[in-house]
Protein backbone atom coordinates (compact mmCIF):
# COMPACT_ATOMS: atom_id res chain seq x y z
CA UNK A 1 0.00 0.00 0.00
CA UNK A 2 1.19 3.30 -0.66
CA UNK A 3 0.51 6.34 1.64
CA UNK A 4 -0.12 10.11 0.56
CA UNK A 5 3.48 11.98 1.86
CA UNK A 6 2.56 13.56 5.08
CA UNK A 7 4.16 16.50 4.36
CA UNK A 8 3.11 17.17 1.47
CA UNK A 9 -0.85 17.01 3.21
CA UNK A 10 0.37 19.56 5.89
CA UNK A 11 -0.67 22.73 4.15
CA UNK A 12 -4.18 21.64 2.79
CA UNK A 13 -5.11 19.30 6.10
CA UNK A 14 -7.42 21.15 8.62
CA UNK A 15 -6.25 21.63 12.48
CA UNK A 16 -8.15 20.35 14.77
CA UNK A 17 -9.16 21.94 18.19
CA UNK A 18 -6.51 23.11 19.20
CA UNK A 19 -5.38 25.74 21.93
CA UNK A 20 -6.21 28.94 19.81
CA UNK A 21 -4.33 31.40 20.92
CA UNK A 22 -0.40 30.62 21.17
CA UNK A 23 0.79 31.49 24.62
CA UNK A 24 3.82 29.48 24.74
CA UNK A 25 5.45 26.00 25.68
CA UNK A 26 4.66 26.77 29.37
CA UNK A 27 0.98 27.47 28.34
CA UNK A 28 0.77 24.75 26.49
CA UNK A 29 1.62 22.78 29.17
CA UNK A 30 -0.67 24.05 31.63
CA UNK A 31 -3.34 23.75 29.15
CA UNK A 32 -3.33 20.08 28.51
CA UNK A 33 -2.32 19.04 32.30
CA UNK A 34 -6.32 21.10 33.48
CA UNK A 35 -7.80 19.20 30.55
CA UNK A 36 -6.85 16.02 31.99
CA UNK A 37 -6.88 16.69 35.06
CA UNK A 38 -10.50 18.06 34.83
CA UNK A 39 -11.42 14.56 32.85
CA UNK A 40 -9.19 12.49 35.24
CA UNK A 41 -8.81 14.05 38.78
CA UNK A 42 -7.92 10.52 40.20
CA UNK A 43 -4.80 10.48 37.98
CA UNK A 44 -1.39 12.38 37.98
CA UNK A 45 0.72 12.86 35.34
CA UNK A 46 3.24 10.29 37.23
CA UNK A 47 0.51 8.06 36.52
CA UNK A 48 0.07 8.30 33.30
CA UNK A 49 3.70 7.77 32.45
CA UNK A 50 2.15 3.84 32.87
CA UNK A 51 0.43 4.60 28.74
CA UNK A 52 -2.72 2.34 28.61
CA UNK A 53 -2.38 1.00 32.19
CA UNK A 54 -3.43 4.02 33.46
CA UNK A 55 -6.92 3.42 32.93
CA UNK A 56 -6.65 -0.73 32.73
CA UNK A 57 -6.39 -2.44 36.26
CA UNK A 58 -5.42 -5.61 34.13
CA UNK A 59 -3.09 -3.98 32.14
CA UNK A 60 -1.53 -2.19 34.98
CA UNK A 61 -1.06 -5.56 36.81
CA UNK A 62 0.80 -7.12 34.12
CA UNK A 63 2.92 -4.53 33.85
CA UNK A 64 3.83 -4.48 37.21
CA UNK A 65 4.40 -8.65 37.57
CA UNK A 66 6.96 -7.29 34.54
CA UNK A 67 9.40 -5.50 36.38
CA UNK A 68 12.10 -5.32 35.39
CA UNK A 69 10.42 -5.73 31.26
CA UNK A 70 11.72 -9.15 30.20
CA UNK A 71 14.68 -8.54 27.44
CA UNK A 72 15.63 -5.26 29.25
CA UNK A 73 18.61 -6.24 30.84
CA UNK A 74 20.22 -7.77 27.77
CA UNK A 75 18.94 -4.50 25.73
CA UNK A 76 20.90 -2.54 27.92
CA UNK A 77 23.97 -5.02 28.25
CA UNK A 78 24.19 -4.64 24.11
CA UNK A 79 23.92 -0.61 24.44
CA UNK A 80 26.80 -0.80 26.65
CA UNK A 81 28.79 -2.98 24.18
CA UNK A 82 28.26 -0.77 21.35
CA UNK A 83 28.58 2.62 23.71
CA UNK A 84 31.98 1.74 24.97
CA UNK A 85 33.06 0.49 21.82
CA UNK A 86 36.42 1.81 20.69
CA UNK A 87 36.45 2.59 17.54
CA UNK A 88 39.54 4.81 16.25
CA UNK A 89 42.61 6.41 18.53
CA UNK A 90 40.91 5.22 21.65
CA UNK A 91 37.60 7.13 20.99
CA UNK A 92 33.94 6.01 22.02
CA UNK A 93 30.43 6.73 22.02
CA UNK A 94 31.15 7.44 25.63
CA UNK A 95 34.12 9.80 25.00
CA UNK A 96 31.86 11.93 23.38
CA UNK A 97 29.07 13.11 26.10
CA UNK A 98 29.82 14.56 29.26
CA UNK A 99 30.25 11.94 32.15
CA UNK A 100 30.30 9.28 29.69
CA UNK A 101 26.91 10.05 28.83
CA UNK A 102 25.55 9.89 32.80
CA UNK A 103 22.63 11.87 33.81
CA UNK A 104 22.16 13.39 30.45
CA UNK A 105 19.00 11.93 29.03
CA UNK A 106 16.32 13.70 31.17
CA UNK A 107 17.46 16.74 28.87
CA UNK A 108 16.66 15.55 25.24
CA UNK A 109 15.41 16.55 22.92
CA UNK A 110 16.97 19.81 23.26
CA UNK A 111 17.38 23.01 20.93
CA UNK A 112 20.67 23.83 19.51
CA UNK A 113 21.34 27.15 18.51
CA UNK A 114 24.26 26.76 16.38
CA UNK A 115 22.41 23.99 14.45
CA UNK A 116 19.27 25.81 14.76
CA UNK A 117 17.74 22.32 15.22
CA UNK A 118 15.76 20.07 17.57
CA UNK A 119 18.60 17.73 18.37
CA UNK A 120 17.59 14.20 20.19
CA UNK A 121 19.66 11.35 21.52
CA UNK A 122 19.88 9.93 18.62
CA UNK A 123 20.38 12.96 16.42
CA UNK A 124 23.40 13.39 19.41
CA UNK A 125 24.84 9.56 18.84
CA UNK A 126 24.91 9.53 15.27
CA UNK A 127 26.71 13.04 15.18
CA UNK A 128 29.39 11.87 17.17
CA UNK A 129 29.78 8.87 14.79
CA UNK A 130 30.02 10.99 12.04
CA UNK A 131 32.44 13.23 13.90
CA UNK A 132 34.84 10.38 13.85
CA UNK A 133 34.11 8.52 10.51
CA UNK A 134 32.26 5.88 11.70
CA UNK A 135 29.06 4.24 10.30
CA UNK A 136 25.82 5.44 11.61
CA UNK A 137 23.10 3.95 13.68
CA UNK A 138 19.82 3.48 12.11
CA UNK A 139 17.28 4.92 14.50
CA UNK A 140 14.46 2.12 13.99
CA UNK A 141 16.94 -0.54 14.02
CA UNK A 142 16.18 -1.95 18.18
CA UNK A 143 19.48 -4.36 17.95
CA UNK A 144 21.79 -1.23 17.59
CA UNK A 145 20.09 2.23 18.40
CA UNK A 146 17.30 0.75 20.47
CA UNK A 147 19.89 -1.07 22.53
CA UNK A 148 22.36 1.96 23.06
CA UNK A 149 18.94 4.10 23.89
CA UNK A 150 18.18 1.61 26.91
CA UNK A 151 21.89 1.83 27.78
CA UNK A 152 21.77 5.50 27.96
CA UNK A 153 18.41 5.84 29.40
CA UNK A 154 19.51 3.90 32.18
CA UNK A 155 22.29 6.15 33.12
CA UNK A 156 19.60 8.49 34.09
CA UNK A 157 17.33 6.56 36.09
CA UNK A 158 15.42 8.80 38.39
CA UNK A 159 15.89 12.01 36.87
CA UNK A 160 13.82 14.57 36.37
CA UNK A 161 12.53 15.17 32.68
CA UNK A 162 14.21 18.41 32.30
CA UNK A 163 13.41 19.95 28.46
CA UNK A 164 13.94 24.01 27.66
CA UNK A 165 12.14 25.41 25.66
CA UNK A 166 13.73 28.78 25.96
CA UNK A 167 13.89 31.62 23.87
CA UNK A 168 12.03 32.39 20.40
CA UNK A 169 13.38 29.97 18.10
CA UNK A 170 13.08 27.15 20.57
CA UNK A 171 9.15 28.04 20.92
CA UNK A 172 8.69 27.53 17.44
CA UNK A 173 10.47 24.64 17.23
CA UNK A 174 8.04 23.44 20.22
CA UNK A 175 5.38 25.34 17.95
CA UNK A 176 6.02 22.87 15.09
CA UNK A 177 6.08 19.84 17.38
CA UNK A 178 2.59 20.59 18.28
CA UNK A 179 0.93 21.82 15.30
CA UNK A 180 2.48 18.23 14.07
CA UNK A 181 0.49 17.03 16.74
CA UNK A 182 -2.88 18.37 15.89
CA UNK A 183 -3.09 18.51 12.38
CA UNK A 184 -5.07 15.57 10.81
CA UNK A 185 -2.70 13.44 8.76
CA UNK A 186 -3.01 10.50 6.49
CA UNK A 187 -5.66 8.55 4.95
CA UNK A 188 -7.60 7.68 8.01
CA UNK A 189 -7.60 11.62 8.63
CA UNK A 190 -6.44 11.14 12.85
CA UNK A 191 -4.43 13.77 14.37
CA UNK A 192 -2.40 12.44 17.20
CA UNK A 193 -4.63 14.09 19.11
CA UNK A 194 -7.42 12.67 18.27
CA UNK A 195 -7.08 9.45 19.91
CA UNK A 196 -4.27 10.82 22.63
CA UNK A 197 -5.92 13.53 24.03
CA UNK A 198 -9.34 13.66 22.36
CA UNK A 199 -9.88 10.43 23.48
CA UNK A 200 -7.76 10.12 26.19
CA UNK A 201 -8.28 6.69 28.32
CA UNK A 202 -11.15 5.51 25.94
CA UNK A 203 -10.69 2.24 24.58
CA UNK A 204 -9.52 1.69 20.76
CA UNK A 205 -10.14 -1.78 20.63
CA UNK A 206 -8.64 -3.17 24.00
CA UNK A 207 -6.32 -0.76 24.33
CA UNK A 208 -6.94 2.34 26.30
CA UNK A 209 -5.27 5.19 24.62
CA UNK A 210 -2.18 6.68 26.49
CA UNK A 211 -2.50 10.31 27.00
CA UNK A 212 0.39 12.65 25.80
CA UNK A 213 1.66 13.55 29.53
CA UNK A 214 3.89 11.11 30.86
CA UNK A 215 4.59 9.25 27.20
CA UNK A 216 8.08 10.35 27.31
CA UNK A 217 8.77 9.20 30.44
CA UNK A 218 9.25 4.85 30.29
CA UNK A 219 11.23 4.42 26.75
CA UNK A 220 12.49 2.68 25.12
CA UNK A 221 9.89 0.43 26.19
CA UNK A 222 9.85 -3.29 25.78
CA UNK A 223 7.90 -5.43 23.69
CA UNK A 224 8.11 -9.01 23.15
CA UNK A 225 11.80 -8.64 24.32
CA UNK A 226 12.97 -5.63 21.67
CA UNK A 227 13.52 -2.09 22.52
CA UNK A 228 10.91 0.46 21.14
CA UNK A 229 11.98 3.99 21.37
CA UNK A 230 9.61 7.41 21.93
CA UNK A 231 10.39 7.80 17.41
CA UNK A 232 9.57 4.43 16.41
CA UNK A 233 5.92 4.41 18.32
CA UNK A 234 5.91 7.37 16.51
CA UNK A 235 6.36 5.92 13.48
CA UNK A 236 4.17 3.00 14.36
CA UNK A 237 1.25 5.63 15.09
CA UNK A 238 1.84 7.19 11.99
CA UNK A 239 1.40 4.37 10.00
CA UNK A 240 -1.59 3.03 10.99
CA UNK A 241 -2.75 7.04 10.24
CA UNK A 242 -2.53 6.16 7.48
CA UNK A 243 0.43 8.00 6.81
CA UNK A 244 3.49 7.47 4.93
CA UNK A 245 5.69 7.98 8.70
CA UNK A 246 8.27 10.73 8.97
CA UNK A 247 11.94 9.43 7.82
CA UNK A 248 13.59 8.20 11.21
CA UNK A 249 16.15 10.86 12.27
CA UNK A 250 13.56 13.50 10.93
CA UNK A 251 13.30 17.15 12.07
CA UNK A 252 9.47 15.95 12.17
CA UNK A 253 9.84 13.43 15.22
CA UNK A 254 12.29 15.37 16.40
CA UNK A 255 9.99 17.99 16.78
CA UNK A 256 7.10 15.54 17.73
CA UNK A 257 9.04 14.39 20.20
CA UNK A 258 10.58 17.83 21.64
CA UNK A 259 6.90 18.82 22.42
CA UNK A 260 6.09 15.27 23.86
CA UNK A 261 9.20 15.51 26.46
CA UNK A 262 8.06 19.18 27.40
CA UNK A 263 4.87 18.12 28.59
CA UNK A 264 6.85 15.17 30.74
CA UNK A 265 9.00 17.83 32.66
CA UNK A 266 9.01 17.21 35.75
CA UNK A 267 8.85 13.47 35.70
CA UNK A 268 11.40 11.08 36.85
CA UNK A 269 12.78 8.90 34.05
CA UNK A 270 11.58 5.28 34.30
CA UNK A 271 12.99 3.44 31.15
CA UNK A 272 12.49 0.48 30.09
CA UNK A 273 8.89 -0.27 30.67
CA UNK A 274 6.89 -3.01 29.38
CA UNK A 275 4.16 -2.59 27.26
CA UNK A 276 2.43 -5.42 25.34
CA UNK A 277 2.35 -5.86 21.16
CA UNK A 278 -0.34 -3.62 19.94
CA UNK A 279 -3.74 -5.74 19.38
CA UNK A 280 -5.50 -6.34 16.01
CA UNK A 281 -7.01 -3.73 15.94
CA UNK A 282 -4.34 -1.05 16.29
CA UNK B 1 -9.47 -45.18 -13.16
CA UNK B 2 -10.77 -42.73 -15.90
CA UNK B 3 -13.62 -41.26 -14.11
CA UNK B 4 -11.44 -40.90 -11.21
CA UNK B 5 -9.21 -38.56 -12.90
CA UNK B 6 -12.04 -37.04 -14.85
CA UNK B 7 -13.60 -36.16 -11.07
CA UNK B 8 -9.55 -34.92 -9.95
CA UNK B 9 -9.64 -32.62 -12.46
CA UNK B 10 -12.84 -31.48 -12.73
CA UNK B 11 -12.30 -31.03 -8.63
CA UNK B 12 -9.36 -29.12 -9.17
CA UNK B 13 -10.95 -26.81 -11.50
CA UNK B 14 -13.29 -25.77 -9.12
CA UNK B 15 -10.55 -25.03 -6.73
CA UNK B 16 -9.03 -22.52 -9.12
CA UNK B 17 -12.12 -21.01 -9.99
CA UNK B 18 -12.86 -20.42 -6.42
CA UNK B 19 -9.29 -19.06 -5.52
CA UNK B 20 -9.47 -16.70 -8.48
CA UNK B 21 -13.15 -15.25 -8.09
CA UNK B 22 -12.77 -14.56 -4.51
CA UNK B 23 -16.28 -13.03 -3.16
CA UNK B 24 -16.15 -9.62 -2.13
CA UNK B 25 -16.15 -9.19 1.62
CA UNK B 26 -18.99 -9.23 3.43
CA UNK B 27 -19.98 -6.15 5.75
CA UNK B 28 -19.03 -7.92 8.93
CA UNK B 29 -15.58 -8.25 7.59
CA UNK B 30 -15.29 -5.09 6.01
CA UNK B 31 -16.85 -3.67 10.03
CA UNK B 32 -13.90 -5.55 11.58
CA UNK B 33 -10.58 -6.06 9.31
CA UNK B 34 -7.66 -3.15 10.24
CA UNK B 35 -6.95 -2.47 6.63
CA UNK B 36 -10.96 -1.99 5.48
CA UNK B 37 -12.80 -0.49 8.47
CA UNK B 38 -11.33 -1.54 11.71
CA UNK B 39 -15.09 0.00 12.88
CA UNK B 40 -14.94 -2.42 15.64
CA UNK B 41 -11.38 -0.31 17.25
CA UNK B 42 -13.93 2.71 18.06
CA UNK B 43 -17.67 0.63 18.42
CA UNK B 44 -19.04 -2.25 20.35
CA UNK B 45 -22.16 -4.25 18.33
CA UNK B 46 -24.16 -6.77 19.96
CA UNK B 47 -22.49 -10.30 20.48
CA UNK B 48 -24.00 -12.06 17.79
CA UNK B 49 -22.71 -9.21 15.20
CA UNK B 50 -18.45 -9.44 16.12
CA UNK B 51 -16.31 -10.23 18.07
CA UNK B 52 -16.02 -8.77 21.77
CA UNK B 53 -14.00 -6.01 22.09
CA UNK B 54 -13.95 -3.08 24.90
CA UNK B 55 -13.90 -0.12 21.97
CA UNK B 56 -15.83 3.39 23.31
CA UNK B 57 -14.42 5.75 21.20
CA UNK B 58 -17.77 5.83 19.12
CA UNK B 59 -21.09 4.77 20.38
CA UNK B 60 -22.20 1.40 20.86
CA UNK B 61 -23.86 0.47 17.54
CA UNK B 62 -27.20 -1.79 17.37
CA UNK B 63 -30.57 -2.15 16.14
CA UNK B 64 -32.38 0.43 19.05
CA UNK B 65 -29.76 3.19 18.30
CA UNK B 66 -30.21 2.89 14.77
CA UNK B 67 -33.57 2.76 14.20
CA UNK B 68 -35.11 4.54 11.48
CA UNK B 69 -31.81 5.70 9.82
CA UNK B 70 -32.29 5.61 6.16
CA UNK B 71 -29.96 4.11 3.49
CA UNK B 72 -28.84 7.19 2.69
CA UNK B 73 -28.51 8.73 5.64
CA UNK B 74 -26.31 5.81 6.85
CA UNK B 75 -24.29 5.78 3.48
CA UNK B 76 -23.68 9.79 4.12
CA UNK B 77 -22.28 8.90 7.65
CA UNK B 78 -19.53 6.10 6.78
CA UNK B 79 -18.78 8.33 3.33
CA UNK B 80 -17.95 11.42 5.37
CA UNK B 81 -18.93 11.98 9.03
CA UNK B 82 -16.98 15.31 9.09
CA UNK B 83 -20.25 16.38 6.88
CA UNK B 84 -22.94 16.03 10.21
CA UNK B 85 -19.70 17.11 12.70
CA UNK B 86 -16.38 18.47 11.55
CA UNK B 87 -14.81 17.68 14.45
CA UNK B 88 -15.10 14.03 14.50
CA UNK B 89 -12.20 11.51 14.91
CA UNK B 90 -14.11 8.99 12.75
CA UNK B 91 -12.54 8.79 9.50
CA UNK B 92 -14.10 9.72 5.94
CA UNK B 93 -13.83 6.48 4.21
CA UNK B 94 -15.44 7.49 1.11
CA UNK B 95 -14.41 10.80 0.83
CA UNK B 96 -10.99 9.51 1.58
CA UNK B 97 -11.30 6.33 -1.00
CA UNK B 98 -10.93 3.86 2.12
CA UNK B 99 -13.88 1.75 1.30
CA UNK B 100 -15.54 2.25 -2.69
CA UNK B 101 -18.95 2.54 -2.73
CA UNK B 102 -20.08 -1.29 -2.86
CA UNK B 103 -18.32 -1.72 0.18
CA UNK B 104 -19.54 1.04 1.65
CA UNK B 105 -23.20 -0.77 0.42
CA UNK B 106 -22.34 -3.44 2.31
CA UNK B 107 -21.83 -1.94 5.34
CA UNK B 108 -25.24 -0.30 5.35
CA UNK B 109 -26.43 -3.84 5.16
CA UNK B 110 -24.80 -4.97 8.16
CA UNK B 111 -25.77 -2.05 10.05
CA UNK B 112 -29.55 -2.48 9.19
CA UNK B 113 -29.53 -5.92 9.83
CA UNK B 114 -27.96 -5.36 13.28
CA UNK B 115 -30.08 -6.99 16.14
C1 LIG C 1 -6.06 5.79 15.83
C2 LIG C 1 -5.54 5.99 17.13
C3 LIG C 1 -4.14 6.56 17.29
C4 LIG C 1 -3.56 7.63 16.65
C5 LIG C 1 -4.17 8.55 15.62
C6 LIG C 1 -2.22 7.75 17.20
N1 LIG C 1 -2.00 6.79 18.12
FE1 LIG C 1 -0.36 6.63 19.32
N2 LIG C 1 -1.13 4.93 20.15
C7 LIG C 1 -2.37 4.38 19.85
C8 LIG C 1 -2.52 3.13 20.55
C9 LIG C 1 -3.72 2.19 20.49
C10 LIG C 1 -1.31 2.95 21.29
C11 LIG C 1 -0.90 1.74 22.12
C12 LIG C 1 -1.56 1.71 23.45
C13 LIG C 1 -1.10 0.45 24.15
O1 LIG C 1 -1.73 -0.58 24.00
O2 LIG C 1 -0.09 0.52 24.85
C14 LIG C 1 -0.49 4.11 21.02
C15 LIG C 1 0.75 4.37 21.64
C16 LIG C 1 1.44 5.55 21.53
C17 LIG C 1 2.58 5.93 22.35
C18 LIG C 1 3.17 5.09 23.48
C19 LIG C 1 2.60 5.51 24.82
C20 LIG C 1 2.93 4.55 25.93
O3 LIG C 1 3.19 5.01 27.05
O4 LIG C 1 2.89 3.34 25.71
C21 LIG C 1 3.00 7.15 21.91
C22 LIG C 1 4.14 7.98 22.47
C23 LIG C 1 2.13 7.54 20.82
N3 LIG C 1 1.20 6.56 20.62
C24 LIG C 1 2.25 8.73 20.12
C25 LIG C 1 1.46 9.05 19.01
C26 LIG C 1 1.71 10.17 18.13
C27 LIG C 1 2.82 11.19 18.30
C28 LIG C 1 0.75 10.14 17.16
C29 LIG C 1 0.58 10.98 15.94
C30 LIG C 1 1.70 11.08 15.06
C31 LIG C 1 -0.13 9.02 17.48
N4 LIG C 1 0.36 8.37 18.57
C32 LIG C 1 -1.29 8.72 16.80
C33 LIG C 1 -3.34 4.94 19.04
C34 LIG C 1 -3.14 6.03 18.21
C1 LIG D 1 -11.78 6.39 15.28
C2 LIG D 1 -13.09 6.05 15.76
C3 LIG D 1 -14.15 5.56 14.81
C4 LIG D 1 -14.08 4.65 13.80
C5 LIG D 1 -12.85 3.87 13.32
C6 LIG D 1 -15.42 4.51 13.27
N1 LIG D 1 -16.27 5.33 13.96
FE1 LIG D 1 -18.29 5.47 13.66
N2 LIG D 1 -18.37 6.97 15.08
C7 LIG D 1 -17.33 7.39 15.85
C8 LIG D 1 -17.79 8.44 16.73
C9 LIG D 1 -16.94 9.18 17.76
C10 LIG D 1 -19.15 8.64 16.45
C11 LIG D 1 -20.10 9.64 17.14
C12 LIG D 1 -20.55 10.73 16.22
C13 LIG D 1 -19.48 11.68 15.75
O1 LIG D 1 -18.37 11.77 16.29
O2 LIG D 1 -19.75 12.39 14.76
C14 LIG D 1 -19.49 7.67 15.41
C15 LIG D 1 -20.76 7.52 14.87
C16 LIG D 1 -21.13 6.49 14.01
C17 LIG D 1 -22.49 6.23 13.59
C18 LIG D 1 -23.69 7.00 14.03
C19 LIG D 1 -24.23 6.35 15.25
C20 LIG D 1 -24.87 7.30 16.19
O3 LIG D 1 -25.68 6.81 16.95
O4 LIG D 1 -24.53 8.49 16.19
C21 LIG D 1 -22.46 5.14 12.76
C22 LIG D 1 -23.64 4.47 12.08
C23 LIG D 1 -21.07 4.74 12.64
N3 LIG D 1 -20.30 5.58 13.43
C24 LIG D 1 -20.62 3.69 11.89
C25 LIG D 1 -19.28 3.39 11.67
C26 LIG D 1 -18.79 2.45 10.69
C27 LIG D 1 -19.66 1.59 9.79
C28 LIG D 1 -17.43 2.48 10.74
C29 LIG D 1 -16.41 1.77 9.89
C30 LIG D 1 -16.62 1.72 8.47
C31 LIG D 1 -17.07 3.41 11.81
N4 LIG D 1 -18.22 3.95 12.33
C32 LIG D 1 -15.76 3.69 12.21
C33 LIG D 1 -16.03 6.90 15.83
C34 LIG D 1 -15.55 5.98 14.91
Amino acid sequence: MRFPDPRALLATLLVLAAPAAWGGAEQVRAGILAELRERYPALSPADMAAGAAAFDAARLAQAQARQPAPGAAEAIAAGKRIWTHRFAKGRSLAGCFPNGGRRIAAAYPQYDRRVKRVVTLETAINQCLKTYGQPLLDPADPATMGAVLAYLRSLSEGQKVAIRVAGAAAEARFEDGRRLYFTRLGQRNYACASCHLRHAGSYFGDAALPPPVGSAVSWPWLREGHPVSLQVRIRECLERMGAAPFPAGSEELAQLEYFLAYLSNGLPLRPGAWRPADGPHM
Amino acid sequence: MMRARRLLLGAAALVLAAGTRAAPPDGRALFVRPDKGNCIACHQVPASAGPAVRSDVGPRLDAARLKGWGRARLREVIEDPMRANPDTVMPPYGRHRILDAAEIDRLVDYLHALP
